[in-house]
């Protein structure tokens, strides 16, 4: 079980929140913590990510539903690239051969080198 | 071995690491932050492995500038770009690979369900080496390791015995002139590639031990020499060390406390150019009593002789 943290735990870790800015990013949907009876419960991944939300809002200006979209297509990243790091990691288990075709295969149908 | 972060140096001037001039106004500092934003922060640029790295110095040079009382004081020479330095911080990216980390729901489950295999490679290979169409060899990535050298090897050169982990240990080179929180960088000393792709760089930070007699300062070296009372009043010739072997010093007759000597190309030789010596004298009185001595001094204090105190009395308001 990782280490939890309540919400005044959460505003003490991160320096630029505030309980205001935390209820917009929760309302606005770009931080998903525990929704538990005694309140919020975050990760230490929450911590991190409100961190960076909090950086985005004060260099760039951005609103909390402007934040969420950015947190989202930068989770869609991670997503993806936890994908290709697995796919890599099987194909590199397979032989130079095996991986040699699978390259061959890719280079046909890729766009990219059309 | 540890794992270190490079630290910004005081050589990381804020400016051109902004890629700024002087004359840059408040707006441009933002700007300029802005930019290098986009290019070097780790949660935007994941796959970049040197990202981390020019980030830390960015944002201690935005941290310098962004405040014009702070910028103020940088540019008039009261503080300079180190200290600037905050504890390390855990990026998002830390945790996207871990089970932990929670991402909207649906979404970050990812997977390949429903895709058939050409999408799944096609997926895959857009996504691969960031604008590169060459297949499935990824470099494999680079491993940060910190080196302690002992002082002299650092100074004179030497070669210090290296085992990195699943490896059989091995010898590098210390290039003579290396300097604390410098880094080597062994090529494809890293993680292995991935589909037969290079190995990663093992980038190794050095720091460099200290030493009881020696101390340097770039490629000077400094040593606190005791000399005799007589040696100081008649003069003498002594035995120096220095890192390359003992060395013959002429202390000239008559020679205070403090006076430093220079050893010419006594130093670190590195790039065809050798420093200098510096041997600063302290003069040591033997220990317990000498009547003899003692003797001797409450004669010579009857005698008239200047006080070295005299000038510095003078004129000092007090």
């Amino acid at each position: 079980m990782s280490q939890q943290f309540d919400e005044t735990q959460v505003l003490q870790r991160v320096a630029r929140l505030t309980r205001d800015k935390l209820t917009a990013l929760m309302e606005a949907g770009a931080i998903f913590p525990d929704l538990t009876e005694s309140g919020p419960l975050f990760v230490a991944a929450d911590v991190a990510r409100l961190d960076l939300l909090c950086e985005f809002e004060e260099l760039f200006d951005m609103k909390p539903e402007a934040l969420a979209v950015m947190i989202t297509v930068i989770d869609q990243m991670h997503a993806a690239r936890q994908d290709r790091r697995c796919l890599l990691e099987a194909i590199g288990t397979e032989t130079v051969d095996v991986q040699m075709r699978i390259a061959t295969v890719l280079a046909e149908v890729s766009p990219r080198t059309k | 071995m540890a794992e270190k972060k490079p630290k910004p140096t005081p050589t990381d001037d804020p400016y051109s690491v902004l890629g700024l001039t002087k004359s840059a106004s408040e707006a441009d500092i933002k700007k300029a932050y802005r930019r290098l934003v986009r290019s070097s922060h780790p949660d935007i640029n994941p796959d970049d492995p040197e990202a981390a790295a020019r980030f830390i110095r960015i944002s201690a040079a935005h941290d310098l500038l962004k405040d014009p009382a702070t910028r103020a004081r940088f540019d008039a020479g009261e503080i300079d770009a180190t200290g600037q330095e905050k504890p390390e911080r855990r990026y998002y990216r830390d945790y996207t690979d871990a089970r932990e980390s929670r991402q909207r729901p649906g979404q970050a489950a990812g997977g390949f369900a429903g895709m058939s295999p050409e999408d799944i490679f096609a997926e895959m290979f857009r996504q691969q080496g960031g604008g590169r169409a060459d297949g499935f060899a990824a470099a494999g990535r680079n491993l940060a390791f910190r080196l302690e050298v002992p002082f002299l090897d650092a100074a004179r050169g030497g070669k210090a015995r290296i085992a990195l982990p699943g490896e059989p240990p091995f010898d590098v080179n210390i290039p003579a002139g290396l300097h604390d929180g410098q880094t080597l960088r062994l090529r494809g000393k890293g993680e292995p590639g991935i589909g037969g792709g290079p190995r990663g760089d093992a980038e190794v930070t050095i720091s460099v031990a200290s030493h009881p007699i020696f101390r340097r300062e770039g490629d000077t070296i400094l040593i606190t020499l005791p000399i005799t009372l007589d040696e100081a009043v008649l003069g003498a010739k002594v035995e120096v060390p220095t890192i390359t072997g003992d060395v013959a010093l002429t202390i000239p007759k008559g020679t205070s406390s403090g006076r430093i000597m220079r050893l010419r190309g006594r130093g670190v030789a590195q790039n065809g150019h050798s420093g200098d010596q510096l041997v600063e004298l302290r003069i040591v009185l033997p220990k317990g009593d000498d009547p003899k001595l003692a003797e001797f001094m409450q004669e010579w204090r009857k005698s008239e002789h200047e006080d070295p105190r005299k000038a510095m009395l003078k004129g000092v308001p007090r």
